[in-house]
């Protein structure tokens, strides 16, 4: 089942490569396809799906046995949602690559590799395989911002793969020294042979892992490349690393790190409550200096994804709930958000925030929908964006009490700098320059609609997301936490 | 080899007994007895040759082949002498008449040959092949494929390489498959003298082909390379004879056995002897600091040669180093430090010199001191996984590095140019060569899933399983540090217009080695189960 899940993209991939590259449009209907067919079996997976279970849906089959390798796949309520996530956004991003007009073909196959990759490694249970597809990922990533991005996007890319890389290295050596001491490489039984391990050891386990999977969210100081990627990628693929990329290092710390090395993890909560404190507050702060609008969306993710750490760092139920709540809820606030800028730019090529003004009158549904995503986005209670930060901030104020209050202070910011480029772009006296922008337009519509019903979903009703995960969420506490 | 053998007490008794006896009063009875153990031993000699023999056809075939080839070439000379004078630029004018297309079915045919005797040829453990001069054992048997595999790769690369005027082709292909047997011996020399004969036969090969283009720069890199490695092979001579000298012994075996009894008061001069011998073997295989010649030869090379040294050289010299180190057993703890010490300034040097250069040829000279060092990381970890990991990561450097120079053959040939810059815009002008180009780049940055990861996975694997975390952080270091010069050439290929539009078309041969190279990095990268189970059963040393 799961397999054929990361069939889609592979197979789509092999038709796009097979297809000549003057068939654009069949190209981007094969694309299309692939990452349709993709969510389609994602949400037949719910039906499956047993959250009282732990990992399910397992498939297992022999790759390398000299290094007992295998091809092991599988799904927890810790993994579901970010899965869910991935083949969403994919199918969104995959409409709003429409705005490609060039070298088509090698796009459509770079991006479907990429989805395959991001499938991957929030599916495998195989620590070579997740390393396989953890990499994997990285390849496309590269391309899909030098070539196709704007800006200084060589520069960007390049920085974005080294950053990353390093980073994985990091993992590797530690999957190494795990693999030496264990003798497997199964993340399953890893996590229960993990906690016997020396506590030293575990603590250098964790740095290591903390190391690849910190870059990865990206946690301060390590977040440099963000911004840099983030504004020169294209649209769609600005949607993707901050919808999806940016919950592989979350997701590293739900899976591997925590689970594998609970005592490094115990030791090293403080640190973790203090960085989420300083992701919130700082990104918080820069996003508010930003006159580029792409920019302060990206900054504003930094801010964002320190709910996560800090709600990780907590190891209450509420916190590690909200944290899982905000990864998903970040990727479709923020995904919106990053659509919302492309559309603008498509149209306006520009998007220096001082440089709009009075579009609100021009623009109804795209002001309605900014509207929308920036509430969303600074946490207004009824959009799923709330749910998350508080959940998270209500786990941690028991255990880390002052980091807490002054991650609050990030709220706070977050609604200036979010409601003064609401203020900047579509309210005061219209620009003559912008009054012949279209609105948005039903294709664009149509890869937004999806991202506000789940907003507002969540927003109101979040147990849908928390069903999902909450017997997963149980067990990670307890067993992170120990007898 | 007689006398050699008499000197040691323990050696078995092969030695030809009627020599040692000139002196006896010769009466009928004795002559009778003499003629017949002269006979005895005739006979249990050419017995001896004959069983040798059969485990050698490989080299057999490959040595007359290319002696024929050699011949060929002196005779059959197609080009006139305005042929000759015509390359004033950096291509002769193309000729690809039917005498030249003789030498590559020439050719193919006895790589082929070579290949089903090497597949039918038996592998005896015991060391008794042409008196224990050879040794076919699992590990030679795979360093022996390499070997054949390089040539016949090479081969591919250079039949439409403009480079070389085609009245010299003959010479050409002949000393590239006379480098393929000297690769094959050395593999499997058993024996200090055949190994330094093997070697001889490589380098002298190599010097020429060095020196093949009608270039200034190529006599000089030729000359330069022959300076430095008439010095090394001096030393390591040196070393060699000091060797004897202390153990009275020059095969390997023996020489094991000699050193695992305690030799009084001999230590400083054994290190000596130790340390010129392995300047030797390190020059070879370009390690730091015997590695200045590297890029200066490379450059001048034609760049096919240039792609037979950065492979073949380097897999039989480490195989040697393999044997000589194990032979050396006793005295590993003295040298371990230097070793790895110097593993790790060569990778990091190679990496560091790899970024700021701008001509192909002499970065991916570079970028092979680098893979060096990474390999040697199996070599100082000196445990069992770190002999399988080289084996691995030899196959895959094999298959990414030669596979990387064949799109610079292509490359070069297109434009006549080798600075980074021809690679400019590849993606647009041939896809398939820059999506496979991208491939190798990638593996040898060590991008899973290719084959090159897969290698260097199992050698951290060896640091980390010996304990050698240093090791290891060095190696993930540099692998971060690499990878800024291989995206930069996949950087120039895709993300850059290219200079001129004209699409880029390769003939058939160098098609296939690309092809050959880029389903080896990706197939073997996504499946290595096959090929470690092939391995594993190579990866252990027969000394005994």
């Amino acid at each position: 089942m799961l397999s054929v899940l990361l069939l889609c993209p592979l197979i789509g991939m092999l038709v796009v490569l097979a297809l000549p590259k003057t068939a654009v449009r069949a190209i981007r209907f094969v694309a299309l396809l692939a990452s349709g067919l993709a969510l389609a079996f994602a949400i037949q997976l719910f039906q499956f799906f047993r959250p009282q279970e732990a990992i399910q849906l397992v498939e297992r089959i022999v790759w390398i046995p000299q290094m007992r390798i295998f091809y092991h796949v599988g799904v927890d309520g810790l993994s579901l949602p970010l899965v869910f996530l991935t083949v969403l956004l994919g199918f969104i991003a995959c409409l709003a690559s429409a705005s490609i007009t060039e070298r088509q073909k090698e796009y459509y196959a770079l991006y479907l590799l990429l989805e395959m990759g991001m499938l991957g490694t929030f599916m495998a249970l195989d620590f070579f395989l997740f390393y396989v597809f953890w990499e994997v990922v990285l390849v496309p990533m590269y391309f899909l911002i030098g070539i196709w991005g704007g800006g200084r996007r060589e520069y960007s890319a390049f920085k974005f793969f080294v950053y990353t890389l390093a980073g994985s290295l990091a993992i590797l050596l530690a999957i190494l020294m795990l693999y030496f001491r264990t003798g497997t490489f199964d993340m399953v039984a890893l996590a229960q042979m993990g906690p016997l391990l020396e506590p030293d050891l575990q603590r250098l386990l964790f740095v290591a892992f903390f190391l690849g999977f910190a870059i990865k969210v990206p946690v301060f100081p390590f977040h440099t490349w963000l911004p840099d990627a983030h504004v020169d990628a294209p649209t769609p693929i600005s949607v993707l690393l901050a919808g999806v990329l940016l919950k592989m290092g979350g997701y590293g710390f739900f899976r591997i790190a925590y689970p594998i090395c609970p005592e490094g993890a115990q030791w090293a909560a403080g640190a973790m409550a203090v960085l989420g404190m300083i992701n919130i507050v700082y990104g918080a702060f820069v996003a508010m200096a930003q006159t580029d609008f792409k920019k302060l969306v990206a900054y504003s993710s930094v801010s964002h994804m320190g709910f996560v750490l800090l709600g990780l760092a907590s190891l209450q139920t509420e916190g590690v709930n909200g944290a899982l709540l905000q990864m998903f809820n970040h990727g479709t606030i923020t995904g919106g958000m990053f659509l919302l800028v492309g559309v603008l730019y498509d149209r306006a090529h520009t998007r220096d925030l001082n440089a709009f003004g009075g579009l609100g009158a021009h623009m109804p549904k795209f002001s309605g929908l900014l509207i929308f995503f920036g509430l969303a986005s600074l946490g207004l209670p009824g959009l799923s964006g709330f749910v998350g930060e508080f959940l998270s901030l209500l786990g941690a104020f028991g255990v880390w009490r002052w980091q807490t209050v002054v991650s609050v202070l990030g709220i706070v910011v977050a609604a200036a700098y979010i409601l003064t480029a609401i203020q900047r772009v579509l309210l005061g006296p219209p620009n003559e320059r912008w009054k012949n922008l279209p609105d948005v337009n039903p294709r664009e519509m149509a890869s937004l609609i999806p991202l506000v019903v789940l907003i507002l979903a969540l927003g109101v009703y979040p147990l849908l997301l928390i069903d999902l995960q909450d017997g997963a969420v149980q067990q990670f506490i307890a067993h992170v936490k120990g007898p | 080899m007689e006398r050699f053998s008499s000197l040691s007490p323990t050696s078995k008794d092969r030695s030809l007994s009627f020599v040692k006896h000139p002196s006896i009063r010769i009466d009928i009875n004795y002559r009778e007895l003499l003629l017949h153990e002269i006979r005895y031993e005739l006979r249990k000699m050419s017995a001896l040759l004959l069983e040798s023999l059969r485990a050698w056809w490989p080299e057999t075939i490959l040595s007359f082949g290319a002696l024929g080839v050699l011949l060929l070439g002196a005779w059959v000379r197609p080009a006139g002498p305005s042929k000759a004078t015509s390359n004033g630029g950096l291509f002769a004018a193309e000729t690809s008449t039917t005498s030249t297309r003789l030498f590559w079915i020439a050719s193919g045919v006895i790589l082929v040959a070579s290949g089903v005797a090497l597949w039918f040829s038996p592998t005896s453990p015991d060391s008794e092949t042409f008196f224990g001069l050879i040794i076919c054992d699992p590990l030679s048997r795979v360093l022996r494929w390499i070997a054949l595999a390089t040539t016949a790769l090479v081969i591919l690369m250079v039949v439409d390489s403009r480079e070389v005027v085609s009245h010299r082709r003959g010479e050409y292909v002949g000393l590239l498959l006379l480098i393929g047997l000297g690769l094959m011996l050395m593999a499997e020399a058993n024996h200090l003298l055949m190994a330094y004969v093997a070697m001889e036969l490589v380098s002298l090969s190599s010097y020429v082909l060095v020196g093949f283009l009608d270039q200034r720069r190529s006599a000089e890199a030729a000359l330069k390379y022959l300076f430095f490695g008439a010095l090394s092979s001096a030393v390591m001579l040196f070393g060699m004879s000091l060797l004897f000298g202390l153990t009275g012994q020059l095969g390997f075996p023996d020489i094991l056995q000699a050193l695992m009894r305690p030799v009084a008061g001999s230590g400083a001069l054994m290190m000596v002897a130790v340390t010129f011998l392995l300047a030797g073997l390190a020059f070879k295989i370009s390690m730091v600091p015997f590695h200045m010649w590297t890029p200066d030869a490379y450059e001048g090379a034609p760049v096919p040669v240039a792609a037979f040294l950065s492979v073949g050289p380097k897999a039989a010299g480490l195989a040697l180093l393999l044997r000589v180190m194990t032979a050396l057993g006793p005295r590993w703890p003295d040298l371990e430090p230097l070793i790895l010490s110097l593993t790790i300034v060569t990778m990091t040097l190679g990496n560091l010199v790899a970024i700021v250069q701008t001509n192909v040829k002499r970065l991916l000279a570079y970028s092979t001191i680098a893979q060096v060092g990474y390999l040697l990381i199996g070599f100082s970890v000196n445990s069992n996984l770190g002999l399988q990991a080289i084996l691995v990561y030899l196959v895959a450097y094999m298959f990414m590095n030669l596979g990387v120079f064949a799109c610079a053959v292509a490359v070069v040939n297109d434009s006549g140019n080798e600075s980074l810059e021809a690679f400019r815009g590849l993606a647009q002008r041939s896809p398939v060569l820059a999506f496979l180009c991208t491939l190798f780049l990638l593996s040898l940055a060590g991008i899973p899933p290719l084959l090159g990861f897969f290698g260097k996975f199992l050698l951290f694997g060896a640091a980390v399983e010996s304990g050698q975390i240093v090791l290891a952080i060095a190696g993930v270091v540099n692998s971060a540090v690499a990878l800024y010069y291989y995206i930069n050439l996949v950087r120039l290929m895709y993300l850059l217009d290219p200079q001129q539009a004209r699409p880029l078309h390769l003939k058939l041969p160098l098609r296939l080695a690309v092809v050959l190279c880029g389903v080896g990095t990706l197939w073997l990268g996504l499946f290595p189960n096959e090929l470690v189970a092939l391995l594993r059963g190579s990866s252990f040393i027969s000394l005994f």
